[in-house]
């Protein structure tokens, strides 16, 4: 029985509990409805941080911010749906946007700027990259305070202050207690060394550096440096933009890189403005070095600019950590509401509940297992390099059914996988023995345990 | 102007001569005259701040002075974080001197200073709030390599323990032509909070700006976006402290539309009204015209601006600098006394509705009014009770004299006066006397609980003013009863005191009592009674019957007309003794409203007294207050003189 189903039949089980009680059965009724709903991901951060911008970049439009008019700074979620549209809460009006001025949208029109009091915005937008995740821009760490995110990327240009902000997030209980959830984004990345085409190389070597930290691995899975400016505008790269900047590539390189040296020699020496707006003076410059070192079309700068921006790292991230978790990642937000719910509303016939959630939070196996996979991402645990291939596989780095994690084909039968799990029980054993490092041994004994589960659930 | 200087951290060129009058003499000579203006507000203002003890404030001014007096131009550079503080100094004097990058910022404060030959090192104060002057107390001081002078900072400075962290700072001498003319420049961590929330940064900064014995702040914000609310607030509170602020908008070479963002955050300054220069700079330009001599590059970085800036307030300092932050000091520290008077005063006001001696004559007053109105509750009583008391008296006596005229006729039907004249006299003798004692005694208890009845409308709180002693019935009862022919010789006096000792004796007895016992009360004492009964026996005499009976009715007249005679003169002896009672009672109870009266006026007296007493101390700490206000007002007038003077 997967999370999700544990999750599932435990919320069934507490709305027996509480029928008639009309506020608990609803809010139990939608925690039920969302364990079969996509995953929720919030893009939250400081001021200024980039939020809005990674959102666009994670869609591959210029979607965001979506400004209610009179309600600026409500949380927005975006979720697939067949045409661009807003449904603004808790008014329940629904209604089209309008392009902004500058970058995303506005919501206006008569009735909409009178509103007041708009607690969460639900933006329809046809993407393929919405169906299996919602996206949630909002400012403060706790997102939107009504409808929990299953995950969160915290967006920050250096993470100074807020890794205060960000312990206190950690709510310290049970399923609470794991950091499973936060991947910490390092946004603008191209300004990065004062923006040089290197840039981002170096926001990378930074954000590897960090998530090696103890203070900051403790508060997330992950540390990643994007610029969201730039993976939008591989992303959204249109003819005219690949022309302008082959345009400047062709100059004479001494030309060329004289205009570059500031925004105000671009425009002085005659360049579009509106390259400048879409790629930032680092983007240039990196741009202009990729069409230089090969880029010939537009579909292969819009490529390498998405490579290099590192929104294919975060995107990898954000699959192996969350997206494919995401049944692990609802039932922790279920089982967290669950317990909320139990420690608010105690009565006596809970009392079964209360001990089966502490049973199933306890287990919380899976969750050890993203921190293992995290780690080995992360180089925070190293083991010898076929070990640690092993150990992603077995901890469902790879899938979580039996057979991926076994690492044999998906139609084998019980008869063929047993073996094999009992081959690794034994050899992971070993190793909980052998490893020289306490990090090592934890590992060690958390593959272990992903291996005796799949024996247990075999036989 | 390119004043740039190649070479990192080496010695380049011929030594920068210090110039002449910037040496520490030279500055305080060169001050000479003006100097004596802005050091006379500034000794006013610290003597205004030990008059009003604000010992906190002196040693701060103190702390100001000194630096004011001292040449060199301590230059702080604050900001949020990773705003290009550091690399700004390093632009500045073309030396890689300051920690720089996204990866590690600035940990702990950094003096560049000018020194002859370069040098570099950590130092650990001597306790948190020391300055980082040279000549500051420090506990140790670890020498840095100089070639690789930011790595071995971060280095040093990582193995440091964690309770000495807030006593580092760095001191890196170096040559530079720019610095010789006194100045100094100070890196600093980045300030808590901002650019999203103030109040941490302002307490930070404030600390920042006193140990680093700061003459001048220049506030660092990145282009590409305009200052934020915080940023505003925060300089806000600097400009109490300092005459006037530099903003470096850095990193203009990055950003697109900086001049538009650069105008609002000038704007937002202006709305503030905070006054600050804002230079627009880019360090990635000045390096790199540095390295290029590339002239017109280092003009479009900006800092050759903000260098002729720096100069111009170097040389500013013993005077211009000085007198201006004098001025803002002055205004600011005369604002925060105010403010404190301010209250005071307020508080006073507040006090004087809650006084003591005000609250002690609100209470008299009311006491004198009830007195008042009780005066005229117990006039009305006495007299109503005196009124009630003749009429009952009179209708007693009648009454008793009433039966014994009865008995007399009764008896004078039977028997025949010749013979029981002798025993009848006796009989109505003591029968009239037992009247008259019975009734005038009656009036006596009366008069004792008219007293009572007329003290207790006096109000409880007064006190006891029952009269020591009521004067009693007077009139002798058997001078009244006079022998109907020959009168007995024995004498019968009601005269007496009544109601002595009335206090000690008085058990409660009611109104009520009084009257039940009154009507109740036998006429004739039961012995008297027998009398009839006894005369009857001797009714029977051999004698004619007409004779008998004209004896009978002669003597039925005259018994009722003595009885009568009778009557009247105890009947104007009762209401004499109810009329003397009545005076005596009035005389006593107005004595005592008179001693109340006398006494609450006494302390009426006194309560005004201590009333107009007080609120002459109130008026006069008031008024001593509100001059202290003017003098401060007249303080801050020359300290805005000084701001508002000539250059
Ligand atoms: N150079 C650069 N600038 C960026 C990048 N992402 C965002 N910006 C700029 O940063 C500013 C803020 O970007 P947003 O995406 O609106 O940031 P946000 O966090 O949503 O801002 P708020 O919603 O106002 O808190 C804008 O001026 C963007 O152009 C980036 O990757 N690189
Ligand atoms: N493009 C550009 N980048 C700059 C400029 N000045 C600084 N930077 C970059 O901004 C980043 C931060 O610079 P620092 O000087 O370390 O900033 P700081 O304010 O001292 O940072 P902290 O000490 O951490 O608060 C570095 O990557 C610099 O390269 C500039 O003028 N132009
Ligand atoms: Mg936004
Ligand atoms: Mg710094």
């Amino acid at each position: 029985m997967t999370g999700t189903e544990l999750a599932g039949r435990l919320l069934d089980d507490a709305a027996q509990v509480f029928r008639g009680h009309e506020r608990a059965e609803t809010w139990l009724r939608r925690h039920r409805e969302r364990l079969a709903e996509p995953l929720r991901l919030a893009i939250v951060g400081p001021p200024q941080s980039g939020k809005s911008t990674l959102v666009n970049a994670l869609i591959g439009e210029d979607v965001a911010p979506v400004v209610v008019d009179g309600a600026a700074g409500a949380p927005v979620w975006f979720q697939d749906g067949p045409r661009p549209s807003a449904q603004i809460f808790p008014a329940a009006w629904a209604g089209p946007m309008q392009r902004a001025n500058g970058p995303g949208h506005t919501v206006a029109g008569p009735g909409v700027h009178a509103m007041g009091g708009v607690s969460r915005v639900v933006v329809d937008w046809p993407c393929r990259a919405l169906r299996h995740t919602r996206l949630l821009d909002a400012a403060g760490v706790d997102g939107d305070g009504e409808v929990p995110a299953d995950a969160m990327l915290y967006v920050t240009r250096h993470l100074g202050d807020d890794l205060t902000a960000l312990e206190q997030v950690q709510s310290g209980r049970g399923v609470g207690a794991l950091p499973v959830h936060v991947m910490v984004v390092l946004s603008r990345a191209d300004e990065t060394a004062a923006g040089r085409p290197d840039a981002i190389l170096s926001a990378r070597q930074i954000a590897r550096r960090r998530r090696r930290e103890p203070r900051v691995a403790a508060l997330c899975q992950d540390v990643v440096a994007v610029s969201g400016q730039l993976a939008l505008a591989g992303r959204s790269l249109r003819e005219e933009e690949y022309a302008a900047v082959a345009a400047v590539a062709a100059r004479p390189r001494a030309d060329a890189d004289a205009a570059l040296l500031s925004t105000d020699r671009f425009l002085a020496a005659g360049f579009p403005e509106g390259l400048l707006r879409q790629f930032g003076l680092g983007g240039v410059r990196l741009a202009v070095t990729l069409v230089r070192s090969g880029a010939r079309s537009r579909a292969a700068l819009g490529a390498q600019l998405v490579r290099q921006s590192g929104l294919t790292e975060l995107q990898a991230s954000v699959s192996d950590l969350f997206t494919a978790r995401r049944d692990a990642l609802k039932a922790r937000t279920a089982l967290i509401a669950l317990d909320r719910l139990l420690r608010a509303e105690s009565r006596p016939q809970a009392a079964h509940l209360v001990a089966e959630l502490d049973r199933l939070v306890a287990g919380a196996h899976e969750f050890r297992e993203l921190r293992l996979l995290a780690a080995l991402r992360a180089g925070r645990v190293t083991l010898p390099a076929e070990l640690a291939v092993e150990a992603r596989r077995l901890a469902g780095g790879e899938g979580t059914a039996h057979a991926e994690r076994l690492g044999l084909p998906a139609e084998s039968s019980p008869e063929q996988l047993w073996p094999v799990a009992e081959d690794a029980a034994g050899r992971w054993h070993q190793q909980t023995r052998a490893a020289t490092s306490a990090a090592g041994r934890r590992a060690a004994e958390v593959v272990l345990r992903s291996c005796t589960a799949i024996l247990n659930d075999l036989g | 102007m390119e004043s740039w200087e190649a070479g990192p951290t080496a010695y380049a060129g011929p030594a920068s001569p210090v110039r002449p009058g910037r040496t520490e003499l030279g500055a305080l000579a060169a001050s000479g005259a003006s100097a004596s203006l802005w050091l006379d507000v500034l000794d006013a203002t610290i003597r205004t701040c030990q008059e009003h003890g604000r010992t906190d404030l002196v040693s701060w001014l103190w702390q100001r002075r000194a630096q004011l007096l001292h040449p060199h131009l301590r230059v702080l550079v604050v900001g949020a974080a990773k705003q290009g503080k550091s690399q700004l100094i390093n632009a500045l004097i073309n030396a890689p001197v300051c920690v720089v990058g996204e990866d590690r910022g600035t940990t702990v404060p950094t003096v560049v200073r000018h020194t002859e030959a370069p040098t570099a090192q950590l130092i650990v104060r001597a306790a948190p709030d020391t300055g980082w002057t040279p000549d500051a107390a420090r506990q140790d001081s670890i020498p840095l390599a100089l070639d690789r002078l930011a790595d071995a900072l971060t280095e040093t400075v990582a193995v440091q323990p964690a309770a000495t962290v807030e006593r580092l700072y760095a001191d890196v001498g170096v040559p530079r032509a720019l610095l010789a003319s006194g100045l100094q420049l100070i890196d600093t961590p980045p300030l808590p909070g901002l650019p999203a929330v103030a109040p941490a940064a302002v307490g930070r900064l404030r600390e920042l700006a006193t140990d680093g014995r700061a003459d001048l702040v220049v506030f660092v914000c990145e282009a590409g976006r305009e200052l934020s609310d915080a940023e505003v607030d925060v300089l806000a509170d600097l400009a109490r402290l300092f005459p006037s602020l530099v903003v470096a908008y850095t990193k203009t070479d990055y950003a697109a539309h900086w001049r538009r963002d650069l105008e609002a955050s000038r704007m937002r300054l202006v709305q503030a009204g905070v006054p600050a220069t804002v230079v627009p700079l880019s360090a990635t330009l000045r390096a790199r015209a540095v390295q290029t001599g590339d002239a017109a590059l280092n003009g479009e970085s900006g800092f050759p601006a903000l260098i002729s800036l720096l100069e111009a307030t170097v040389a500013a300092k013993p005077d211009r600098l000085a007198r201006a932050t004098v001025g803002v000091l002055g205004r600011t520290v005369t604002e925060r006394l105010a403010v404190t008077l301010r209250d005071d005063l307020d508080a006073q006001r507040a006090e004087s509705e809650t006084s003591h001696a005000v609250k002690r004559l609100h209470e008299t007053q009311r006491r004198m009014d009830e007195l008042r109105k009780c005066a005229t509750r117990w006039q009305t009583r006495l007299s109503d009770e005196v009124g009630d008391l003749m009429s009952d008296i009179e209708h007693d006596l009648r009454e008793r004299t009433r039966a014994v005229i009865a008995r007399a006729d009764e008896t004078f039907t039977e028997a025949d006066p010749a013979r029981v004249w002798d025993e009848f006299e006796q009989w109505l003798r003591e029968a009239l006397l037992e009247v008259a004692q019975t009734s005038l005694g009656w009036l006596g208890d009366r008069a004792e609980w008219l007293a009572r009845a007329v003290a207790a409308e006096f109000p409880a709180d007064l006190g006891d003013v029952l009269p020591n002693w009521v004067p009693g019935v007077q009139g002798d009862a058997s001078d009244r009863v006079t022998e109907l022919e020959s009168p007995p010789v024995e004498r019968f006096t009601m005269t007496q005191k009544l109601f002595t000792g009335l206090r000690g004796s008085y058990g409660g007895v009611l109104m009520v009592g009084l009257v039940t016992s009154l009507t109740g009360m036998s006429l004739i004492n039961p012995i008297s009674l027998s009398g009839g009964a006894v005369f009857g026996g001797k009714s029977i005499r051999e004698e004619g019957k007409s004779l008998l009976r004209r004896r009978q009715a002669v003597a039925r007249a005259t018994v009722r007309q003595h009885v009568d005679e009778i009557y009247v003169g105890l009947a104007k002896d009762a209401k004499d003794s109810v009329r003397r009672i009545q005076r005596a009672l009035r005389d006593h109870f107005t004595a005592v409203t008179e001693d109340l009266q006398e006494a609450i006026i006494e302390s009426l007296r006194s309560a005004k007294a201590d009333a107009e007493r007080e609120a002459a101390v109130r008026d006069g700490r008031a008024r001593r207050t509100e001059q202290e206000l003017i003098r401060l007002a007249g303080l801050q007038k020359q300290a805005l003189g000084l701001l508002a003077g000539p250059g």
